[in-house]
């Protein structure tokens, strides 16, 4: 693909983003990182508190992507089979069985959202888990196969009550975990309050331009940006050390407040963690019209490909938001780069 | 009667106390025994140039052996108007101090005399400290045994105030005054006030360009860093370790790993740095085509390793608290 081919596309991308900016205010940073996820095509976590905009953030998404939207909100009693499909008795009073969520759109799923996810019980998550590692499902003796879908999900850090918490294996699986804020500006928060626009989320998400990229054509391009985008060896040699701070804090002389380090941490960042981050710091390399990857891209997606994949002991669980956020921060300012 | 007796005696008693009187006049008395008493005298060291109102003071220790003993009442009085040979001095003493130290077998007497100068001329005249007589007494001899000791004149020259008619300096110059100097004390002190701002103009200058550490906050990191980029080749490896130099730097001066993306946050800890955010943006754009992406350009010129020297000299002006050079 040319030069000309890759710029077109970013343009696409940009305006992806201008249009969901339009509609998610004060929510810059978290919009540029999905937009990475989609052209990195990883699965993305969505943390925040309840009426922060998730749902309208992901439905403006992929109004903008195109392809089909499905959604399932996480309870205590969600059985696997209930994202596969669902029986009723129909008009004629005989059995019938219909699509679940997850094989509704076909091939053409593109964004799968699960709302609230650690609501759901483990059984649930497997599935989900294997839907997103593989993007293959067996029901009615045929393998279906869900190409162009990426999971969003959403937990809500709160509320801990009748909830499973996701298991590191599973949380491994999604390629950045995103704190979605509410916004600090007084302004934006104003507009959120008083602007009418605002309150009708429908309306609100046909303002988006519809189909700026073309969800079925994700895959291809996505490939075209990892093999365009170079790394050199010394940004290899920092990803490195990035790595090996994430598993031996201490050695790296970083330090959190509060924290024993010598405990903190048992396990470090994985290997695919790893190969995610760098994949996104490509897309993040391309979005800023370079052709290889800095530690600025890296810087970009750190966090958010990172922090909920190390494992911490239990003791530090209960904190591990702020946990995370402080020794990643400090790993960042302890690895030199160069 | 008995007022006339008395008159008639009181007229023979004055008449034999001003025959006392006479009888004891210093000038008549006998000279001591010259190992009786020992005198040292210093005298002003200058002998001309005196003129009306100056004071000139002596200095005499008289060191007396017992059983002689100096008669106090002898001293000099205080504005008795000296004459030689009938004629006035001009000179007077104005002031007097005695001490005395008592060591066992002597009296140390330690005596200071002042004289003002009271008289002028319109030429250069002789003046002199008159000699002045102090009385001792033998206090073991059967008759109280009195003698005088004398006190050498001082002899200087009384200058006047101007000069009548054409003078030529040439031909005054006094060898006992030496020639005549002007008075440049303004000039010294201009001088040493100019060369105090020139040294430190120059420890200034030297903190400015010296590449050492041996002034507060001259080992900074940049100024390693500068010391380390002039010694590197221009070749492509000579470059790297210059960059690499240089972030070494920027991370020990931010307290952090420095890019591009925390910069703002760098320039609001340290705001000396904000003079060169410009340069710092060109910095890690030779970095990142240095490093990271070899196709990528930059801004720091076709010879990046000059560029880079300094810009580092800038950063180092910025370390040290100073405003950046200019010439860049």
């Amino acid at each position: 693909m040319s030069d000309r081919q890759l710029a077109e596309w970013r343009q696409h991308a940009l305006t992806l983003e201008t249009e969901v900016n339009k509609v998610v205010v004060g929510q810059a940073n978290p919009v540029r990182l999905i937009t990475i996820a989609i052209f990195a095509r990883g699965h993305v976590l969505l943390e925040g508190d309840v009426g922060v905009g998730k749902t309208t953030l992901l439905r403006a998404f992929t109004r903008g992507i195109g392809g089909g939207y499905q959604r399932i909100e996480g309870t205590i009693d969600l059985m696997p089979n209930d994202l596969v499909y669902h029986t009723y008795l129909g008009e004629d009073g005989k059995p019938h069985v219909s699509a679940g969520p997850l094989l509704m759109s076909g091939e053409n799923l593109s964004v799968f959202f699960f709302n609230e996810i650690n609501r759901a019980r483990p059984q649930v998550h497997s599935l989900l888990l294997r839907v997103m590692a593989e993007r293959t499902l067996s029901a009615f003796n045929k393998e279906h196969t869900f190409p162009h879908m990426i999971v969003f999900a959403d937990r809500n850090q709160v509320e801990r009550e009748e909830t499973f918490e996701i298991p590191s294996a599973a949380r491994d699986r999604f390629m950045m975990e995103i704190p979605i804020l509410v916004p600090n500006d007084d302004a934006i928060m104003s507009d959120l309050m008083f602007d009418t626009r605002f309150h009708n989320a429908d309306a609100l998400i046909d303002t988006v331009k519809a189909d700026v990229l073309q969800f079925d054509q994700l895959n291809g391009f996505s490939s075209v940006i990892q093999k365009s985008v170079a790394a050199s060896p010394t940004l290899e040699k920092y990803a490195l050390n990035l790595w090996k701070a994430t598993r031996n804090p201490t050695e790296y002389g970083v330090k959190v407040t509060n924290v024993d380090m010598t405990r903190l941490v048992l396990a470090g960042a994985s290997p695919r963690g790893m190969s995610m981050m760098l994949r996104a710091a490509r897309v993040n390399a391309w979005l800023n019209e370079r052709t290889a990857i800095t530690p600025d891209d890296i810087h970009a997606v750190f966090h958010a490909t990172v922090a909920h994949r190390i494992v911490f002991s239990p003791v530090y669980e209960m904190r591990r938001t702020e946990i995370a956020r402080e020794m990643l921060s400090n790993i960042l300012n302890a690895v030199a780069a160069p | 009667m008995n007022k006339q007796i008395t008159k008639l005696l009181f007229t023979c008693i004055l008449s034999f106390s001003v025959f006392n009187a006479l009888a004891l006049d210093v000038q008549l008395l006998p000279d001591i025994k010259s190992d009786a008493v020992k005198i040292q005298i210093q005298d002003p060291e200058r002998v001309v140039g005196y003129t009306v109102g100056d004071v000139i003071t002596r200095h005499i220790i008289l060191t007396v052996k017992k059983p002689y003993k100096l008669i106090d009442e002898s001293l000099p009085i205080i504005g008795y108007e000296k004459r030689y040979r009938g004629q006035t001095l001009g000179v007077d003493l104005s002031d007097i101090k005695h001490t005395s130290k008592d060591n066992g077998d002597t009296v140390i007497h330690d005596i200071s005399l002042s004289y003002q100068v009271f008289t002028n001329k319109t030429v250069v005249k002789h003046g002199a400290l008159p000699t002045e007589y102090v009385n001792i007494i033998n206090v073991n001899s059967k008759g109280k045994e009195v003698g005088k000791f004398r006190i050498p004149s001082f002899e200087f020259a009384i200058s006047p105030i101007a000069m009548f008619g054409e003078v030529k300096i040439e031909e005054d110059i006094s060898k006992f005054r030496g020639p005549l100097l002007l008075d440049n004390s303004n000039l010294k002190n201009r001088l040493q006030i100019l060369l105090s701002v020139m040294a430190l103009s120059l420890i200034g200058l030297l903190y400015m360009l010296g590449k050492h550490a041996w002034l507060p906050r001259m080992g900074g990191p940049f100024a390693k860093a500068y010391r380390n980029i002039r010694k590197q080749e221009n070749t492509p490896q000579g470059l790297q370790k210059a960059v690499a130099s240089t972030h070494e730097a920027l991370n020990m001066t931010a307290g952090n790993s420095l890019f591009s993306g925390n910069l703002e946050v760098f320039l609001n800890k340290k705001p000396a740095f904000k003079a060169i955010k410009p340069e710092l943006e060109q910095f890690f754009g030779l970095s990142r085509q240095v490093f990271f992406e070899p196709g990528a350009g930059h801004q720091a010129g076709d010879n990046p390793l000059l560029w880079l020297a300094q810009f580092c000299r800038r950063c180092r002006d910025c370390e040290r608290g100073l405003i950046p050079d200019s010439k860049f």
